[in-house]
């Protein structure tokens, strides 16, 4: 099979992300997108990352290719993938061969994310060689393989046009692009934001089951605290650019610690649960001004500040078992 | 059906009666950001000046001098003179009412018709839309030039009016699309609906909701035709295929070429240049001037 | 294939439209002109002493319709002449007729305007995808602003100066005539390189003038192709540096068949300028000889050929486009 014949990253590769930070610069001044982030992802699991707009996930995520697109621009920190390296220091060549091969990345925009001019087969073709795939036969078999798998006509596909395919087509043939090369990281950017219900079922139902088949490690972003209670095995809440909690999902969900995540736990209507008891979060999120004072960035809209607030940020501290968080309540307790 | 309500009364001050002081106010502000748009300006007043009092300054007959013919650079004929012995500068000077004219009747003309054609398109579309757009691909398709030059046969061109008419009917095309497409895309945004839905009349939703958001575009566009015209109307003339008049820029530079051999003399090239100057000095106050006009017509460049 | 041989048929029915309403045109223009010159003709011819019978088929041949018949049957021969491609016969030629005087000056035209579109397209479009890449460096906005400057400068003035530096200050290049009369036309190595040269200044001056328009435009498409999804998505899924560049290629270079179009007819429109200038004996000079001679059939002639080759152009562009754009053939 051809999954043998392409070298592969070892199982189970992780992420360890040390002081990322990315800056946008803006007509009003920089903003922090990514604050001085230290992360580590676990391998072979599935960990989510969420956050309203604007809480710098998706840069985050650009980020851990080394791949922000301007105006963003990385300033300082360490990106290190098992198996690969240190993507900011790397040579480019590696960074590019790392991309796609060892780190598969399903984009926000999925929709447009293929070249409009070209058949997709064509564009598979074009993955291959610039990853010197020897064998471009197999890489089509397995290319359709994973088409048929997510219940597409694979020959149709492949000689389709982008605009002949509707939206949650495009979507799985951008997750087909992800794993073709036997990616040991997948990192997926809003994958069904996009997509309607049906789709977005299909789509995570997809995902999920890749990752146990094969183990992979894999990166959920996403502002949907459903689709994290669903699928993550880790979750990390975000906020204005820097880390506000992590944890295993079930005791995030069950036991949120900062006032940010409680919130985001009580804006999701439950299923089964009436609308009226989904409170949505009070408050914008946070601009210019509150990135230049030294209080909370959350502190705008905390409903438990306390006067330590105002003038400290919260250091990211352990607060239990595989468990952090960054507020100066929990830390009182 | 706010979007249209908020979008149309924040466009609104910059057309309204009472919203004049603070338009200009803007738009010198502007203007003074940058010395290269001053200068434009500059340019523009100098020649529109030109063009208002150029005339008067000298007798209706230019004096002719048969010792200073093909003169150098002088102080008394501080562009050479032409091969009457009369002064270029003179020539250039009262020759700027017909270009300019023609050139704004032009401008005019082209607005009017591909603002008109274009909203009157985006909105109706249908029938109305096709035969508009079947008409704006002829007009683009047609060899302009060629036609303008077919046309001097039968029509005078010797009144600048005349002369920016025709510019304009051939010259609206381009116009009318763009203003064609942004008015769809308002469309697409529901501001047309919205507006039906608060019963505004047509009149009323297309000059004055529509009309002030295409407004970047129509006064870049005035400015693209003044130019356009400016070449076209002395090309025409340079090609000596309309009525002879001493002092017009064109004409001068046909005999320039064609008769006083200015590229192989050197004692004509200032003949040759004088007009060459003045066209060029006239688009680059254009040019630069529109730099600031972007800025003043387009909403998304003010905000940021 | 099958829709864009619909496509294809719908312009070329169009075009055919359109060059029969630019011969109604030009057939009132002519009957609509002070002093109308067919009657003024048929005058002239009586008064040399033709029988009435002589004089109107004189005046038919050479005009392609009757001065005495009613004008809707007059139009209708006239434009039946013309499908027959009958343009009447020249009158400051000694009655040749005009189809053969147009024919043989169409090819000095069309072979100066597409050598010139050609050189311009391939140096605009890749000087505008440089100035694209590189904006932000002093080398970007150097191109840029050498596009602004080429586009603001009118063809005649372009040809002009480029006369004057190199014929008049430095003699590298011959001016005037199409090649050296003192050369036996023919498929030899002196008149061949003669017709090169003398062809050198009036192909730049078409270039150059239409070089900035292909520069500035590639250069907004490649920048704003740069900013699609899909660019983004193939740097991070690794794709190489030259595949990269083919993908903004191809989406970039499409939007200029559009600009095409218009291109086609200002090129023709100069034609004129440079032809007048550079004495070329193209459709440009015979339009504007013709003029000069009022010389209506040939100058009916030579419009109308100037229109044909901008439809003809214009069919072509829109075909290449469907050809290169998949999302057409829908």
């Amino acid at each position: 099979m051809s999954a043998n014949s392409l070298p592969t990253a070892p199982p189970a590769a992780g992420i360890t992300i040390r002081g990322l930070e990315v800056v946008y610069t803006t007509g009003q001044g920089q903003i922090p997108a990514v604050n001085g982030i230290n992360l580590d992802i676990v391998g072979g699991q599935i960990t989510g990352i969420i956050g309203e707009s604007g809480s710098g996930k998706s840069t985050l995520a650009m980020a851990m290719m080394n791949a922000v697109p301007h105006p963003g621009k990385i300033v300082k920190g360490s990106v290190i993938i098992d198996g690969v390296g240190n993507m900011m220091t790397l040579d480019k060549e590696s960074q590019r061969r790392a991309r796609g091969r060892h780190v598969g990345f399903v984009f926000q925009a999925a929709q447009n994310s293929l070249n409009p001019l070209t058949r997709i087969g064509h564009q598979v073709l074009d993955l291959g060689r610039s990853h010197n795939v020897k064998d471009l036969r197999a890489l089509l078999r397995r290319a359709k393989e994973l088409l048929e798998r997510m219940g597409m006509d694979a020959d149709r596909v492949l000689t389709s046009y982008q605009h002949e395919l509707s939206g949650g087509m495009r979507q799985r043939v951008g997750i087909m692009f992800a794993l073709v090369l036997d990616a040991q990281i997948v990192i997926l950017d809003e994958p069904t934001t996009a997509l309607d219900m049906l789709s977005q079922a299909s789509v995570l139902e997809i995902v999920r089951s890749i990752q146990e088949e094969r183990g992979l490690t894999i990166i959920l972003i996403t502002h949907d605290m459903g689709v994290v209670a669903d699928l993550a095995d880790r979750v990390i809440v975000m906020y204005g650019g820097e880390l506000a909690e992590e944890g295993k999902t079930e005791d995030v969900l069950a036991h949120p610690q900062h006032p940010y995540t409680r919130g985001l736990i009580r804006a999701i209507p439950r299923i089964s649960g009436n609308l009226d008891q989904a409170v949505a979060l009070a408050g914008s999120p946070p601009d210019l001004q509150t990135f230049v004072q030294n209080a909370c960035l959350f502190y705008d809209r905390c409903p438990e500040r306390m006067a330590q607030c105002q003038n400290h940020r919260p250091p990211y501290e352990i607060a239990g078992p595989g468990r952090k968080v960054a507020c100066f309540k929990v830390m009182a307790k | 059906m706010s979007l249209a309500v908020s979008t149309s009364s924040s466009s609104r001050p910059s057309n309204g009666p009472s919203g004049h002081p603070s338009f200009l106010k803007n738009a010198w502000r502007i203007i003074v950001k940058k010395p290269g748009r001053l200068i434009g300006l500059g340019i523009i007043v100098l020649f529109a000046l030109m063009a208002i009092f150029g005339p008067y300054l000298y007798p209706k007959q230019l004096p002719i001098n048969p010792n200073a013919i093909y003169a150098p650079i002088s102080w008394r004929y501080p562009l050479g003179t032409d091969f009457e012995g009369t002064s270029n500068l003179a020539l250039i000077i009262t020759g700027a009412r017909y270009v300019l004219f023609a050139a704004a009747m032009a401008a005019v003309f082209t607005v009017v018709f591909g603002t008109a054609l274009g909203l009157i398109s985006g909105y109706y579309l249908g029938w109305t839309d096709s035969v508009i757009m079947r008409i704006t691909d002829f007009i683009l398709t047609i060899p302009g030039f060629p036609l303008l030059v077919v046309l001097s046969t039968v029509w005078n061109f010797g009144q600048p009016v005349a002369m920016g008419f025709v510019l304009g009917i051939t010259g609206w095309g381009g116009l009318a699309r763009a203003v064609r497409s942004q008015t769809l895309s308002l469309r697409e945004r529901g501001f047309i609906e919205a507006a039906r839905t608060l019963g505004l009349s047509p009149f009323h939703i297309l000059f004055r909701e529509i009309l002030p958001n295409v407004g970047s575009y129509i006064a870049m566009n005035l400015l693209l035709a003044v130019t356009g015209s400016i070449y076209a109307e002395v090309g025409l003339f340079f090609l000596g295929v309309v009525p002879f008049q001493v002092n017009n820029w064109g004409v001068m530079l046909n005999l320039a070429v064609f008769s006083a051999g200015a590229m192989s003399s050197a004692q004509a090239l200032p003949y040759l240049l004088s007009p060459l100057l003045a066209l060029l000095i006239l688009t680059l106050g254009v040019v630069l001037f529109l730099d600031a006009v972007d800025e003043i017509f387009n909403p998304r460049l003010k905000e940021a | 294939m099958k829709n864009i041989l619909i496509r294809l048929a719908k312009r070329i029915v169009a075009g055919i439209v359109m060059v029969l309403v630019v011969a109604s045109f030009t057939f009132f223009l002519v009957r609509m002109m002070p002093g109308n010159p067919v009657s003024a003709k048929y005058n002239e011819l009586i008064m040399r002493g033709m029988t009435p019978v002589q004089a109107m088929d004189a005046v038919r041949v050479m005009y392609g319709f009757i001065p005495h018949q009613p004008l809707w049957q007059q139009y209708l021969h006239y434009i039946g002449q013309i499908l027959h491609l009958n343009l009447g016969r020249s009158i400051s030629y000694e009655g040749v007729p005009v189809l053969h005087i147009i024919l043989n000056a169409a090819p000095w035209t069309i072979i100066l305007v597409t050598t010139g579109l050609i050189a311009s397209f391939i140096v605009g479009v890749l000087a505008g995808v440089i100035a694209a890449v590189k904006r932000s460096s002093p080398v970007g906005s150097a191109i840029t602003l050498s596009g602004s400057i080429m586009h603001g400068i009118p063809q005649f003035v372009m040809g002009l100066f480029l006369a004057y530096v190199f014929t008049t200050i430095w003699a590298l290049l011959p001016f005037g005539a199409p090649y050296n009369a003192a050369l036996t036309p023919g498929f030899n190595g002196p008149f061949i390189m003669s017709l090169i040269r003398h062809a050198i200044l009036p192909v730049a001056t078409y270039a150059l003038s239409s070089y900035g328009g292909w520069l500035l435009t590639m250069k907004s498409s490649v920048i704003s192709v740069l900013g699609d999804d899909f660019i983004l998505a193939s740097e991070v899924r690794g794709i190489k540096a030259s595949t990269r560049l083919r993908y903004i290629a191809h989406n970039a270079i499409l939007p200029l068949f559009t600009i095409f179009a218009l291109s086609i007819g200002f090129m023709f429109g100069g034609s004129l300028f440079i032809e007048d200038i550079f004495d070329y004996p193209g459709l440009g000079n015979l339009l504007l000889h013709a003029i000069d001679s009022r010389d209506y059939p040939l100058m009916s002639g030579a419009f109308l050929l100037i229109t044909v080759a901008v439809i003809v152009a214009n069919i072509v562009a829109d075909f290449l486009y469907s050809v290169v754009d998949p999302r057409i053939r829908r």
